[in-house]
């Protein structure tokens, strides 16, 4: 997909300018200017927060917001930070997840392509919050232009006072660094990154002890995705309250990118209210499916989510709704799938690359995943055995104990395969060959 | 202290322990191969798996990341936890190769112990294995990465534990590979503790493969010989050949390593120069006709010369037996002189290192381990006891702060490194010339040829340096470690901080926590430096400046070749070939410590039975065809005619007259008689036998 495609930021019935935070001020095929963003109420919320709020006042606002982390677990945003301990000596730290390497997702990347002084002011907000001083931006590597426009705007904010010494006139400091990714999926994995930002191999860390409490070079450590902290200037601007709103469900909390790929007819990067149904992103934001597809399936929140079909067509789009169905919605990369898809290839597709990503630390990922793919090889080659199926359930099972949530993750949509579309991948071992002549 | 329940056994243990040791401490043995106790956690392998049925914690569960808990009920034989054991093995055996029967590690290796037990049999996989290429790592170390598991304890050990910087993981996933950037010989001086925690067979002994099977050899618990600390070691022997040496757990001493100098030098044992033929004159007699010989000699001199002309020569690197009979032997012929040092200097800076040391303030490698701060000073200890420097990196690793003592000269040569291994296509050589006539053991098994790399041997943690001890903030410390060479300045420096400790600790000054350790020269230096002062021992060189003396009688000691003239040597015992056996009237040839039961005091004061490993002989291997198969049956192997210098030393007390039975521990030493072997050791500081 060509970049300046995705760059074209549309918004859609429901969300209406007003409604969205993330993608406000965006300009049609650039990133917005730092003058810009200025002159549209960018770092209010900073100057806010310096001049009246005390750092417990910007954490409550985020506990009260019902803020849940946007890189994929949904973890509640306030209460990751309140995990910090207020007595430690020595520097604490704040680490922004920008390693957007889950398949399927590309939110990141088009926030930051558009606007990374959000990103920026986010974290001058949530490092006053926590009493951080310096502050890491772990990038893919990939993300060159991204990285590049943080830069721009860490030297523009800089100049304007809003990052450095005597933030605003305030006593908080603060320094931002920008540290391009050697590039691994397992960087992603906060303790994972946090080792390859020290420039250590990048395996995961054994929790606990937790990164709020022991991180990053051994200090108190938090760290957050991108979209999260780009949350965070709207929250302290606007207040809970109105944050809450924006959801589309009363229970839900805010705004969610969803990145659509695939099968349908305008795949596209959006900023919805959380809970919007899925059947209505698809149909109303994305065009519906492309001309002669039908929808077959499709993966809510990313390569490591379970499948759902057009039973879920409904379901809001929201962590708790999401899991409820069955999956979880993870990064809001959703992956549309048409009657051509084998279910067993497009498994096997994301499983070659999870097996291939896996750090190698320990022996159910390293070992289990390829005999994983290579069983799934088996069956969509037409030599599989009814024993094969036995096999990929044992393995949904136990690469539950793993080291880190790579493994269990690789297998989410295995399961849904052998959930939702056993009788296919049996078709597969039955026929001898695959039902969909990808073979 | 939680209380738990593990498989019907109720089981209290401290704060801390995790689950899987838990059920070790009541011998309910749980799969591992990244846990490994010196390494701590990994997490790596998931073959721990138990299952915890109530208490804080449930489910499936890794044994060796899950510290036990109060109420935690554990199954190691739950279904879901074998299965998911089993799994584990299945895993890992994907890509193993099934080479076990011509593996160097078979009959020893973790993997094959677990696979067996746990009942792996069918391959459900039927893709193609994953191979690798090995590297060249040296003359010592074998690679052989397909058989690797990934438990990462060889990187872990590496580079974490022992500072290691040239060998570490690369790759990721399902091809991970443990090595070097490039072919070539390991770098850390500890490097062959590798074979030691490898739970499988990448890693072999590249001086000992394919010669024995681990229920072929013969092995004991051990003591390096080769420095004055005294690590704990298994030597393992078949045919009457020294194999090879691996590391004994010792938590007081050396832990669960050892270093290279001490795992490698096993050449000499086995060596065909080594003298194993008793001589008078010259010529080839049994070691009974010698002990006559030498009897007559001796008679003849004492005759002629009296027994004040005669000095009675022992050794640091003897057993603490053979020194003592040396003594015995001396206080027998009345007079003469007792010398179990060579040089003066030496002889006076141990003595007084040792008057230093108590039970209380004498650092074991422990303490180092556990220090908050340590100062060096004048000494180098990556040559003269390497584990020492190892033993500093764990407390520079755990936070303590280290000191080095001295100007920027001193330090550097303090970084040089301990030994030159060989490179590509080099080979282990004993080099005589290379070494000090004072040094314990004369050769001790350089590894020449090729260069070195001054920083890849430097000492494996980072240091302050300061200009004097009294510049380094001892006061400040709650668990500080002096660790000095037995050097006069050093010992100066630490003779004044002791006393001024006595007078700034009455007004709340430096603690009593203060620990010294000392680097000696030699396996038994403690031993000889108490013997010396409770039988007014003087060195030989002393011994020799005023004249009086005229003959020697020497027990494995290392005398200078420029040994006057005049001076007669009427007997030498030794295993290795010195230079003064030419002189002798008499040889003897002795046995090596792993020939031989023996008790070495280490440096710090440290008594440590070490057990006969194999029968003295010529190794079988190298015999000629005359001898091997023997045609003709006698009661020695061949070669085999030597003894110990404490029996020896008997034999001829007897031949003079001695009519009781001379037993070498008793009266002061009595109490090592029950000396446990596999034990801690017991400390032996002055006055505690008086």
């Amino acid at each position: 997909m060509n970049t300046s495609d995705l760059l074209i930021a549309r918004f859609h019935g429901a969300a209406t300018m007003d409604s969205t935070i993330l993608f406000k001020h965006n300009r049609p095929g650039r990133a917005v200017t730092f003058d810009e963003y200025l002159a549209n109420g960018g770092f209010k919320a900073l100057r806010k927060a310096l001049a009246g709020m005390s750092p417990n006042d910007v954490q409550q606002a985020v506990i009260d917001s019902g803020l849940r982390g946007r890189g994929g677990a949904g973890f509640p945003t306030g209460r990751k930070w309140s995990f910090v301990p207020r007595n430690l000596p020595g520097p604490r730290y704040l680490i922004c997840n920008s390693d957007e390497m889950e398949p399927g997702t590309y939110k990141d990347r088009v926030l930051l392509e558009h606007n990374p002084h959000l990103l920026v002011e986010g974290m001058a907000l949530t490092s006053f919050a926590l009493g951080v001083e310096r502050a890491f931006i772990f990038i893919r590597r990939g993300y060159e232009q991204a990285a590049l426009n943080l830069r721009n705007a860490i030297a523009e904010a800089h100049k304007a006072g809003f990052l450095g010494n005597a933030i605003c006139g305030s006593g908080f400091c603060l320094e931002l660094d920008v540290h391009l990714s050697a590039g691994r999926y397992i960087c992603g994995e906060e303790t994972a990154l946090m080792n390859a930002l020290e420039g250590i191999r990048a395996n995961p860390r054994a929790k606990p002890p937790f990164p709020a409490v022991k991180g990053l070079w051994g200090q108190p450590t938090v760290v957050n995705n991108v979209e999260t902290l780009a949350n965070i200037p709207a929250i302290i601007a606007n207040g809970p309250t109105w944050f809450k709103a924006l959801a589309a469900t009363p229970e839900g909390s805010g705004t969610k990118l969803f990145c659509v790929s695939g099968h349908v007819r305008d795949p596209i990067c959006l900023e919805l209210p959380i809970g919007t149904p899925l059947g209505e992103i698809i149909d109303t934001h994305c065009g519906g499916m492309r001309p002669g597809s039908s929808f077959k399936a499709c993966i809510p929140g990313g390569a490591s989510t379970p499948y759902f079909t057009k039973e879920h067509w409904a379901v809001a789009m929201d962590f708790d709704p999401v899991a409820k169905a069955g999956s979880r919605l993870g990064t809001g990369g959703v992956v549309v799938f048409d009657q051509t898809t084998c279910m067993v290839a497009a498994t096997l597709n994301l499983v070659r690359f999870f097996a291939r990503e896996s750090c190698g630390w320990c022996t159910p990922c390293r070992e289990g995943l390829p005999f994983v793919r290579h069983t799934l090889e088996r069956i969509e080659a037409g030599r599989g055995e009814a024993s094969d199926i036995d096999i990929l359930k044992e393995h949904v099972h136990k690469l539950n104990y793993a080291f880190c949530a790579l493994a269990p993750g690789a297998m989410g949509p295995v399961e849904g395969l052998l959930r939702l579309f056993e009788d296919e991948v049996r078709e597969h071992i039955t026929g001898g060959k695959c039902p969909l002549g990808k073979h | 202290m939680p209380k738990l329940i593990i498989d019907d056994i109720p089981v209290e243990v401290p704060d801390g322990t995790t689950v899987l040791e838990a059920a070790q401490s009541v011998d309910i043995p749980i799969p591992h191969f990244c846990w490994h106790p010196a390494l701590g956690k990994a997490g790596a392998c998931r073959v721990c798996a138990v299952k915890l049925l109530d208490g804080p914690v449930k489910g499936v569960q890794m044994s060796c990341m899950l510290p036990a808990m109060d109420g935690m009920v554990v199954s190691t034989t739950d279904d879901e936890a074998v299965a998911m054991r089993k799994s584990v093995i299945e895993w890992l055996m994907i890509n193993h190769p099934h080479d076990c029967p011509v593996c160097d590690e078979g009959g020893e290796c973790q993997l094959q112990d677990f696979t067996i037990a746990g009942g792996h049999g069918i391959r459900r996989y039927d893709g193609r294995k994953r191979t690798y290429r090995n590297q060249y790592l040296g003359e010592f170390i074998e690679h052989e990465m397909n058989r690797c598991i990934q438990c990462y304890r060889c990187t872990r050990f590496y580079q974490e534990y022992a500072g290691g910087t040239d060998f570490g993981a690369m790759g990721r996933a399902a091809i991970v590979y443990f090595g070097r950037q490039d072919d070539g010989p390991l770098e850390s001086p500890f490097s062959g503790n590798l074979v030691d925690i490898c739970p499988t067979g990448v890693f072999t002994d590249k001086t000992a493969r394919f010669r024995a099977r681990y229920w072929d050899y013969d092995m004991a618990p051990s003591v390096c010989p080769h420095c004055s600390l005294g690590c704990n070691t298994v030597p393992m022997a078949r045919y009457r050949e020294l194999l090879k040496t691996t590391a004994r757990r010792n938590d007081s001493v050396n832990g669960w390593f050892i270093c290279d100098k001490g795992r490698f030098s096993n050449a000499g044992v086995n060596a065909p120069e080594r003298p194993r033929q008793a001589l008078v004159g010259g010529k080839p007699v049994s070691l009974a006709e010698a002990l006559d010989a030498l009897a007559t000699l001796l008679g003849e001199f004492l005759e002629l010369h009296g027994p004040e002309s005669l000095a009675i020569v022992g050794s640091p690197r003897m057993d603490l037996a053979g020194n003592i009979m040396a003594a015995r032997l001396r206080e027998m012929l009345g007079a003469g002189t007792l010398c179990l040092f060579n040089e003066t200097d030496r002889a006076e800076l141990t003595g007084k290192a040792v008057s230093l040391l108590t039970t209380e303030n004498s650092s074991s490698q422990e303490d180092m381990r556990n220090a908050d701060l340590i100062a060096l000073e004048g000494c180098d200890l990556l040559d003269e006891a390497p584990m020492m420097a190892l033993a500093v990196r764990q407390a520079w690793r755990s936070g303590a702060r280290v000191y080095m003592v001295g100007t920027q000269n001193e330090i550097q040569s303090a970084m040089a490194p301990p030994f030159t291994k060989g490179g590509p296509g080099g080979i282990l050589q004993q080099d005589q010339t290379a070494n000090p006539p004072q040094s314990p053991l004369g050769p001790r098994g350089s590894f020449v040829k090729g260069g070195h790399n001054r920083e890849a041997t430097a000492l494996p943690f980072a240091f302050e340096q300061v200009a004097s001890l009294a510049d380094v903030p001892l006061a400040e410390a709650k668990r500080p470690v002096i660790i000095c060479g037995a050097s006069r300045t050093g010992l100066e420096s630490i003779g004044e901080i002791l006393s001024d400790s006595t007078a700034s600790f009455d007004k709340g000054g430096l603690q009593p926590a203060l620990k010294l350790a000392f680097i000696l020269d030699g396996p038994n230096a403690f031993g000889c430096a108490e013997l010396a002062r409770r039988h007014h021992g003087v060195a030989l060189s002393t011994a020799l400046a005023d004249g009086r003396i005229k003959g020697i009688i020497s027990f494995e000691a290392d005398l200078s070749h420029d040994l006057p003239q005049g001076i007669t040597v009427l007997g030498a015992a030794d295993w290795r070939p010195t230079g003064l056996m030419t002189r002798a009237g008499v040889v003897l040839p002795t046995t090596t410590w792993v020939e031989q039961e023996g008790i070495f005091v280490n440096n710090e004061g440290r008594a440590q039975r070490f057990k006969k490993v194999m029968n003295p002989g010529l190794p079988i291997k190298g015999l000629t065809p005359e001898l091997h198969p023997p045609r003709v049956h006698g009661i020695d192997a061949p070669g085999g005619d030597v003894a110990p210098s404490a029996r020896l030393i008997a034999m001829l007390m007897q031949r003079l007259g001695e009519t009781m039975a001379v037993e070498p521990l008793s009266g002061p030493w009595e109490t090592l008689k029950d000396l446990d072997a596999t034990g801690a050791g017991v400390m032996i500081h002055k006055g505690e036998q008086e």
